[in-house]
């Protein structure tokens, strides 16, 4: 049974590779906006929304600590918490910045996921089509291009 | 005594009405003391009749002992408190499962999925279950009712030395094929350690591929009480062999290889 | 931060891990965050991905630990994965930490076995 699924079909491949080697629970490919590019483990949209808003908004706060520091922006964020570990990195893609929010259990360890998420950010830059040209991001088509997402992640 | 436990048992003599007493008795069932995590779970029920995690905890350990119906009990009265609680289902789909009602297995699997999406246990039963269905049979295979009576089909390694205590063969999905394996407490242990071998055994492969070693061969461990050798009796086929500590490791590879031998005529022998 | 000491600690790690690359055959040696599968320390050749060992043996030393403790035979306290062209062996120290070498194949595990154990007693 699989509870994969993706907006773009060309981070299945990566993706399905990452969670194999890596033995996540939970992925979330997305951009530093949170629209979601690809999700696995996720059964409901709620869950996805929540967790896109979160991811991002860990990122966004992050970079501006990083930014009070003087410091480069920080690339991964690792939490460890008893059964789960949450792994939250950012990466630069020829469709520019994305996220990855990365949920592993105890079958799994912060050491694996980072060791697997290099090959993930590989492979998907391999995998990625040239870009069209982007055009400004306006609130409405924001929405609408969430809700077009999600229902696209959850289509039966 | 481990620190983690005696550090749990202090906490439970200080303060008996502590709800530690489940992470303790968690902690004796992986040690396989079955009988004292049974006494510290009833002890602990008693002071806290209304902890669904205790009952489920208590019904796993009924299970361990064989008393099937006194888990079913345990795992309905959970429901009946907590009608979303994992374990419950879990246990239940088990139980239904080993009884050859695939229709309430799937149904208390997939009630658990519900609680836990990711869980990988569920996962894999749930594959099991559907793979049953898929096979054209609402009744699952014969299972036997104990843990205990797996140890009496040594099939693939009879005459060889401790075959129906120390020695398993399993397939790369964690079933046991044939062999046996006792705990020192003398309690079956065979089908937890073949569930646990499916997964050393991706985890040699992916080590061995990352780190560009060829095939891998055999995995020793030596513990406390006792050696474990594995390796490979056919690909994706495991062999298992635990001797105690006077056994030295190299030694376990030549028995390993002999039984090997007999295991791989044996398969042979199964294929139509 | 204390450079001065990180400095100090470093180069007794390293002391320690040069009784382990000594062995002939071994490619490399690491100390390893046994939970995490980071890599704490490590002495190893060009070409050995340290990150690569540190993670997999971390997770294959958990899987073991598991795998012993339902067997009811207690905590390892020596791994050895036999492949090919290579081996691994891991010998788990006091504070959770794994000391880990990786080598050829036809490495004397006798002799590396004693030499991760002597690693762990000393960090221990």
């Amino acid at each position: 049974m699989s509870t994969m699924r993706a907006v773009e079909g060309w981070t299945v491949k990566p993706l399905e590779r990452f969670v194999n080697e890596a033995g996540a629970r939970l992925t979330l490919l997305m951009t530093p906006a949170g629209q979601v590019l690809a999700q696995f483990g996720f059964t409901r949209a709620v869950d996805v929304m929540a967790a896109a808003a979160l991811g991002a908004a860990i990122v966004s706060s992050t970079a501006e600590i990083a930014r009070l520091l003087e410091e480069p922006q920080f690339s991964a964020l690792n939490h460890q918490g008893l059964r789960h570990g949450i792994f939250v990195a950012g990466f630069d893609s020829p469709r520019g910045r994305l996220l990855a929010l990365v949920v592993y259990g105890t079958n799994s360890s912060v050491g694996l996921v980072q060791l697997f998420f290099e090959d993930f950010v590989r492979d998907l830059i391999a995998a990625c089509p040239v870009p069209e040209e982007r055009r400004p991001v306006l609130a409405e088509d924001f929405e609408r291009e969430l809700n077009q997402s999600l229902a696209s992640l959850f289509r039966s | 005594m481990s620190d983690d436990i005696r550090a749990m048992t202090s906490e439970l003599a200080r303060d008996p009405g502590s709800l530690v007493f489940i992470p303790l008795g968690e902690a004796l069932r992986a040690r396989g003391q079955i009988e004292a995590a049974r006494k510290v779970i009833r002890a602990g029920l008693e002071r806290n009749p209304d902890s669904t995690d205790a009952h489920d905890l208590h019904a796993r350990l009924l299970v361990d002992v064989g008393d099937l119906e006194g888990a079913e009990r345990e795992w309905s009265l959970v429901l009946s408190a907590d009608a979303r609680h994992l374990g419950a289902h879990k246990g239940l789909g088990f139980l239904c499962y080993r009884r050859g009602d695939v229709d309430g297995a799937l149904d208390h699997l997939e009630l658990a999925l519900s609680v836990d999406p990711a869980d990988p246990n569920v996962l894999q039963a749930l594959q099991t279950v559907r793979g049953v269905v898929a096979e054209g049979g609402r009744s699952a295979p014969a299972v036997p009712a104990r843990h205990g009576e797996m140890a009496a089909d040594t099939g693939p390694f009879s005459g060889v030395e401790g075959a129906d205590r120390a020695m398993l063969l399993v397939d790369p999905r964690g079933r046991v094929l044939g062999g046996g394996l006792r705990n020192p407490a003398g309690i079956e242990v065979a089908e937890t350690v073949a569930a646990q071998l499916a997964g050393v055994s991706q985890e040699a492969e992916r080590t061995v591929r990352v780190l560009e070693l060829g095939e891998w061969s055999s995995i020793v461990a030596e513990a406390a009480d006792g050696n474990m050798f594995l390796c490979q009796a056919l690909p994706d086929t495991i062999l298992l062999l635990v001797r105690d500590r006077s056994v030295p490791p190299a030694r376990m590879q030549v028995i390993a290889e002999k039984a090997a031998e007999q295991a791989r005529a044996w398969i042979a022998g199964q294929t139509p | 931060m204390d450079r001065g000491a990180d400095a100090v600690t470093g180069i007794r790690f390293r002391r320690l891990l040069d009784q382990v690359t000594r062995v002939r055959g071994v490619r490399g040696a690491l100390l390893v965050a046994g939970e995490d599968g980071l890599v704490v320390a490590e002495a190893v050749m060009e070409g050995v991905r340290a990150n690569a060992v540190a993670a997999l043996t971390g997770s294959l030393a958990r899987r073991m630990r598991r795998t012993a403790d339902a067997a009811g035979i207690g905590f390892p306290h020596f791994l050895h994965l036999q492949a090919t062209t290579g081996a691994i062996c891991a010998v788990p120290a006091a504070d959770g930490t794994l000391v880990v070498a990786i080598a050829d194949a036809e490495v004397n595990v006798g002799l590396l076995r004693l030499a991760l154990l002597k690693v762990a007693e000393v960090m221990a």
